[in-house]
């Protein structure tokens, strides 16, 4: 009874549930009607505290003045300033320019070379499933080792890619393709079609596997050709496919400055400028936080508005 | 008929076998390169005869790297960010998708769409209140900090993809451990969890894989020595101290020998993770 007497009093909940059992109360919340949210709240308060909270604090930020190396222009607001100084940045209009060849570039290769895989791949050849796992390989690469692989295959002196093609003969030297505004953006897209073109292999070989065989042998029945049960099963079948690796695509593309930071920094001059990176660039080396806000609001915007209309056009054409 | 059907069959085998080993080739090839090129000498890197194999192949490169330069510490603060990144993924993200996939419940889809169209947001424009944020809760410069902005763009990921693995199971698992005497929690860790546990190593794995390999919040979120990750440092050093090619070679392969082993242990059931949300719609 006395060592009863002296045990410390645990703290009780109003029904009466020891709350230093985990066990017991988080039974007890389980059969709560509200446990389907309950699960869902943790998951809630993480993305409002790191997505939604910095997201529209960068949105205010870009109203304000914030130059970490210029404290004496204090933080007040200024409006619509960085926008108006945007119109009349011109490597901002490069950088948009630049973001749109970069993107269509880069999703049609992706898309094509992901195609051609894929219709290769879904075929049931010995040794076949072995090679579509191993294709997958580039896109695990950090973009750090992607970007450096190649820079060290292309570069002038060293680079394999140079030495090959200079004993093909269509090169009498060395040729520095990072260096030359004429080739540095082509090269980073091919760079980048090789690291992300197994996303689309990936994902259209799942549905092209979901494509019933009995439609091929009604077709071949029927008198088609190859071609034309491509254009008539292959391609509707993949449809939906498509439309969501593209949108996925093109978001990655837009917001992550990643492989050019690394291949070319936007150089050279601003030939491979985008805006992801322009506005990296004005954070992190020009530390003018307001005016990289007011970049990247604008970046996203124009996303915003391209997945409205292409979601709508798709849409409209899938009926 | 039929033979002709035959032959074209046999035709198309061959093309896909060409374009397949192609993709092999051009997919493998450049990873082949740097394995190559990490067992050259400096002398024969920067010789004007390219080596097409290392003539003298040296494990110079892996032991310089590992024992000059700050390498070691960078993988371990990697191997902590991602170890945090993936314990927040996994408890946080586990019970949200487990709720999205067996409950029904006002609100739900417009969540899921929400939890897609945050993915939207632009890294950049997160990041600078990110940098002012950390550095107000002494969270700057940490793993913990870092960990919490990964979490940014892999928690959505993490849900969206467990999710899939949830779908898949038996309905009413749930209902009938509850018959048999268990709380929904009591059913959720003692009867489901085991069940998709082949689905938890592949989405862990993979938000393992992500956090290992980012490169753009580390670089703005880290900076000094005691919390950088390896991306960020082979990058410095590569820019700072002129790195040699062997030696950034030979780091490069030692970064993704973990990430290539973690993919190999679950790659099925990845594979099926990825694509079966997608294929879905």
């Amino acid at each position: 009874m006395a060592v009863q007497a002296e045990m410390p009093r645990r703290p009780r909940s109003a029904a009466g549930l020891d709350l230093l059992r985990p066990g017991q109360w988080l039974g007890w919340v389980s059969e709560h009607r509200y446990w389907a949210y309950f699960l869902i709240i943790p998951s809630i308060l993480f993305i409002f505290a790191i997505i939604i909270y910095p997201t529209a604090n960068g949105i205010i930020l870009s109203f304000r003045e914030m130059r970490l190396t210029r404290p004496d222009l204090g933080t007040g607001f200024i409006g619509l300033r960085h926008y108006a100084d945007m119109l009349d940045d011109p490597v901002f209009w490069v950088a948009l320019i630049n973001t749109l060849k970069w993107v269509v570039m880069s999703v049609t290769l992706e898309f094509a070379l992901g195609l051609a895989a894929a219709l290769a791949l879904n075929r049931d050849l010995p040794g076949i499933r072995l090679i579509s796992v191993l294709i997958l390989l580039p896109w695990f690469l950090p973009n750090v080792v992607a970007g450096n692989i190649w820079a060290l295959m292309l570069d002038p002196r060293l680079g394999v890619l140079n030495d090959i093609f200079i004993k093909l003969g269509f090169l009498s030297e060395g040729k520095a393709w990072f260096a030359d505004p004429d080739t540095a953006l082509l090269i980073a897209v091919i760079v980048e079609g090789w690291h992300g073109y197994p996303f689309f292999a990936l994902l259209f070989l799942a549905a092209l596997k979901g494509i019933p065989k009995d439609l091929y042998k009604a077709a071949a029945v029927d008198g088609a050709g190859t071609l034309q049960a491509f254009w008539q099963i292959t391609l509707p079948g993949l449809k939906m496919i498509i439309v969501a690796v593209v949108i996925l695509r093109v978001i990655g593309l837009v917001n992550s400055p990643e492989l050019l930071l690394i291949l070319t920094g936007g150089g050279p001059g601003n030939a491979t400028q985008v805006l992801s990176l322009y506005a990296f660039h004005s954070a992190y080396l020009l530390f003018d936080f307001g005016y990289a806000g007011a970049l990247s609001v604008v970046m996203f915007v124009i996303l915003m508005v391209f997945c409205v209309i292409y979601l709508r056009v798709s849409r409209l054409t899938a009926d | 008929m039929a033979k002709s059907l035959q032959r074209t069959k046999r035709i198309h085998d061959w093309v896909a076998y060409g374009v397949a080993i192609f993709f092999l080739f051009f997919g493998l090839a450049p990873i082949v390169w740097l394995i190559i090129t990490s067992f050259k000498s400096e002398g024969e890197i920067v010789n004007t005869v390219l080596t097409y194999y290392p003539h003298n192949p040296i494990a110079t490169n892996y032991v310089d790297i590992w024992r000059q330069s700050a390498f070691p510490t960078l993988m371990m603060n990697s191997l902590q960010t991602t170890i945090m990144t993936v314990v927040i993924c996994v408890t946080v993200g586990t019970l949200a998708s487990y709720s999205f996939s067996q409950y029904r419940f006002p609100g739900k889809y417009a969540l899921l769409l929400f939890y897609l169209v945050v993915r939207m947001f632009p890294a950049v424009l997160m990041i600078i209140p990110l940098f002012l944020i950390m550095r107000f809760f002494g969270l700057l410069d940490t793993s913990l900090g870092l960990a919490l902005a990964y979490t940014s763009f892999l928690l959505p990921l993490f849900i969206w993809m467990m999710k899939g693995f949830f779908d898949a199971l038996p309905p009413d698992l749930e209902k009938a451990a509850r018959i048999d005497g268990c709380t929904r929690i009591g059913a959720l860790v003692r009867v489901i969890l085991p069940l998709v546990r082949n689905g938890l190593a592949a989405t862990a794995i993979f938000v393992a894989i992500a956090s290992w390999n980012e490169y753009l919040f580390a670089l703005m979120l880290t900076t000094s020595s005691g919390s950088r990750t390896w991306p960020v440092g082979l990058q410095l050093m590569i820019g700072e101290f002129q790195l040699p090619w062997g030696l950034l070679a030979a780091g490069g392969v030692i970064s993704i020998i973990p990430v290539v082993i973690l993919f190999a242990l679950v790659q099925q059931t990845m594979v099926r993770g990825l694509t079966s949300g997608a294929v879905k719609g």
